[in-house]
């Protein structure tokens, strides 16, 4: 009688928040496509709409929030900004739950909008631009992290929000968000947030590290036409029941950094010590900062000496 | 002796005629008014930080705790001391947390000496560990200022010359017991470029403000509990960094993270634990520095063996938003930006129901006011910046 009661306290007390960052990059979706693969767009939307609501079925408090990491911009696909006009939700024929119905049509309807919108861009343009192969997955973070602060703000007192990021990447890492994308994930870490990635493709150096550096897991699925089971086993379940689930193990992380000079991974690098510039090799001016340092030669080491 | 400093004392200015800001709207509430006033002091604080200038990112920092018998007094809550240690462990966390390559170490000073609680080092659970062992020791005896300084002085001296040498002293005591001359030795310490800062928790003392001056810190005195917190904090982020700072390219590691996964590696006592009487540290998994293959459990430290700096690349990640904020948002009423239907913030979806809305220059984004805040204060990048793709080439150009 008495555990019971107190699972019905914790029950009250906590909700849960899953903001999921779906990579809708075209021209990596239509490579696929062409390359024959069976996994599309369609099949993976489809297993998102399953994850968000089972997530939801779990608890009713459950919060859900969905997010497209596009090529040229993010979109909220889940809620919806309150600045736009939308119809009332219809009751669904077959007695499904309303928001289980609204949260599947409105990524679908969301998704159709955003192609609708590119093909559009490609008509209007004279010749054919090759559109970068790769999303903007830091936007994305970074909306998602305004997300759960504002309802982090809105929970009523004696509620606790545990929010987790669930990232599901098919594109390759985009170099030039490297720094937005380290400051989501140290933020990340400070607000006990985690971030879970799902990867469809090459592995992805840079989620590994914010999955390692926030608590989350990574995988690299091997299956990807099986991406609903691992979504519900892997990634649905909360932080406190994952430690009893025997879980893919923790991946090993690289965590060498990559030179400003040629981007080259490397062991033993130097440091500006004013702008934390690396490079690979030595040189008397800073390319970033536009320091000129000292030769750290011999004679230094002997000033050193005598002063101690 | 005249008093050289600028803005005189506070009993010398004129009556600050607090209650004259608070002005009542139409219901009869203060609650907008004040709204008001707690917006634009945290917007002055963002507005206030100077940009362009040279910080000091590699800080060596010790903190000097009073812990003579002025800190048991009970105005901070339930004591001095253990009001400070208290503050000071989120002091720990949140300097390691914006300065993750620099080190601290810990001074506490009592019965006319001063002893080392924990040497410089980079890993905060130490710190943090120690402080709560200082909470149950008493406050006994007299502060010594000579003595700390001495202390401190001693490890500091050594340190690298493009290093920024720091000592933050949080003083109850209103007196110093010094077995020498204390000018002396405030002498020393600016000549040796160490930066002093002092939390005063009683009242403005003269040596105090004499040694702040002379090594271009900052001295405050404590009005209550926030202030203290107010003050601790302004520490946290890098000072600029004094002009006679050296700056050098420092050779570092950046070590590979073995997991230990190998059945035919066999295990070893990691660097940092050797003197541990535990099997703490004996594994198989570890940090190997790049260039002699000690065996290290944390990250950043210098390598025992050769002298190497480790060190992994989200460590220097995570001070690059010091160097490159996101710009300030520009003020705007919401009822110039758009006059029919609602506005709504850009990042978190929120209809903007304020009066002022927040814009990005670069991105021309919409944001609220709390987004502003979060986005400046914790997450150091603009949500709108970061999701365009035309910004992202703008960025990494400016970069490079």
């Amino acid at each position: 009688m008495e555990t019971c009661c107190v699972v019905i306290i914790n029950d009250k007390l906590c909700s849960s928040l899953l903001v999921i960052i779906l990579d809708t990059n075209p021209i990596w979706w239509g490579k696929k496509r062409l390359s024959g693969e069976k996994l599309n767009l369609t099949h993976c939307v489809d297993s998102v709409a399953v994850l968000a609501n089972s997530h939801l079925m779990l608890n009713h408090k459950n919060k859900l929030a969905v997010i497209a990491a596009h090529t040229d911009h993010s979109v909220f696909l889940y809620p919806r900004p309150p600045s736009e006009h939308t119809s009332p939700p219809k009751a669904p024929l077959d007695g499904q739950f309303e928001v289980f119905n609204q949260v599947e049509n409105q990524l679908r309807s969301e998704i159709k909008k955003l192609i609708a919108s590119d093909k559009q861009k490609l008509d209007e343009m004279f010749e054919p631009v090759e559109l970068p192969s790769d999303s903007l997955v830091a936007g994305a973070m970074c909306k998602a992290l305004c997300y759960i602060h504002r309802l982090g703000k809105e929970c009523p007192i004696g509620e606790t929000l545990t929010s987790r990021i669930l990232i599901i990447k098919g594109s390759e890492d985009c170099p030039s968000q490297y720094m937005n994308f380290m400051n989501a994930v140290f933020t990340a870490q400070k607000q006990n947030i985690i971030i879970d990635a799902c990867v469809l493709d090459a592995d992805s150096g840079l989620l590994q590290q914010a999955c390692d550096i926030t608590g989350g897991t990574y995988l690299k699925i091997p299956q990807p036409l099986g991406l609903l089971q691992y979504l519900t086993w892997v990634f649905l379940p909360d932080f406190e029941m994952r430690s009893k689930m025997t879980l893919p193990p923790r991946a090993q992380v690289d965590y060498r950094a990559a030179c400003f000079c040629h981007r080259n991974l490397i062991d033993i690098g130097y440091v500006c010590s004013v702008c934390l510039s690396i490079y690979c090799t030595f040189s008397p001016i800073c390319s970033t900062c536009q320091t000129t340092f000292k030769i750290l030669g011999p004679q230094k080491l002997m000033k050193k000496k005598k002063k101690i | 002796m005249a008093d050289d400093d600028d803005k005189g004392y506070r009993w010398e200015t004129e009556y600050e005629k607090t209650w004259e800001e608070l002005h009542e709207d139409e219901s009869g509430s203060l609650k907008a008014s004040i709204d008001d006033i707690l917006h634009r002091a945290k917007k002055r604080l963002l507005t206030d930080r100077v940009t362009n200038v040279r910080l000091g990112m590699m800080r060596h920092l010790f903190i000097v705790v009073d812990g003579s018998s002025a800190m048991s007094d009970q105005d901070l809550k339930p004591t001095r001391l253990i009001a400070t240690l208290k503050l000071l462990e989120f002091f720990v966390e949140e300097f390691f947390d914006q300065n993750p390559i620099s080190q601290l170490g810990i001074i506490i000073s009592r019965n006319k000496r001063a002893e080392v609680v924990t040497q410089l080092g980079g890993n905060p659970r130490r710190h943090v560990k120690a402080l709560q062992t200082l909470s149950s020791q008493a406050c006994q005896g007299e502060y010594s200022l000579q003595n700390s300084l001495e202390l401190a002085l001693s490890t500091l001296k050594h340190m690298p010359s493009h290093a920024s040498r720091e000592m933050l002293l949080i003083m109850g005591s209103l007196t110093t017991c010094d077995p020498g001359d204390v000018r002396e030795v405030v002498k020393t310490v600016a000549k040796a470029n160490i930066r002093c800062s002092v939390i005063g928790l009683s009242a403005e003392v003269r040596i105090c403000k004499t040694l702040c001056q002379q090594t271009s810190g900052t001295y405050n005195v404590i009005l209550e509990e926030s202030h203290f917190k107010d003050l601790l904090n302004s520490h946290v982020t890098p000072a600029p960094a004094s002009t006679t700072t050296d700056s050098s390219l420092i050779k570092m590691g950046f070590p590979h993270h073995g997991l230990g996964g190998d059945t035919e590696e066999k295990p070893s006592m990691c660097m940092c634990h050797l003197d541990s009487k535990t099997s703490e540290g004996f594994s198989t998994a570890g940090y190997f520095c790049p260039q002699c293959k000690s065996k290290y459990c944390e990250l950043p430290i210098e390598c025992k063996a050769c002298g190497l700096t480790l060190v992994s690349a989200p460590h220097l990640a995570r001070s690059y938003h010091h160097l490159f904020p996101p710009e300030p948002y520009k003020e705007f009423l919401t009822s110039d930006i758009i006059l029919v239907g609602k506005v709504c913030c850009y990042a978190c979806q929120i209809e903007i129901l304020d009066p002022h809305v927040y814009v990005c220059e670069k991105c021309e984004q919409q944001f609220c006011l709390d987004c502003d805040l979060f986005a400046h204060e914790t997450l150091h990048s603009c949500p709108g910046c970061a999701s365009f793709r035309e910004l992202q080439t703008v960025q990494a150009t400016s970069l490079s």
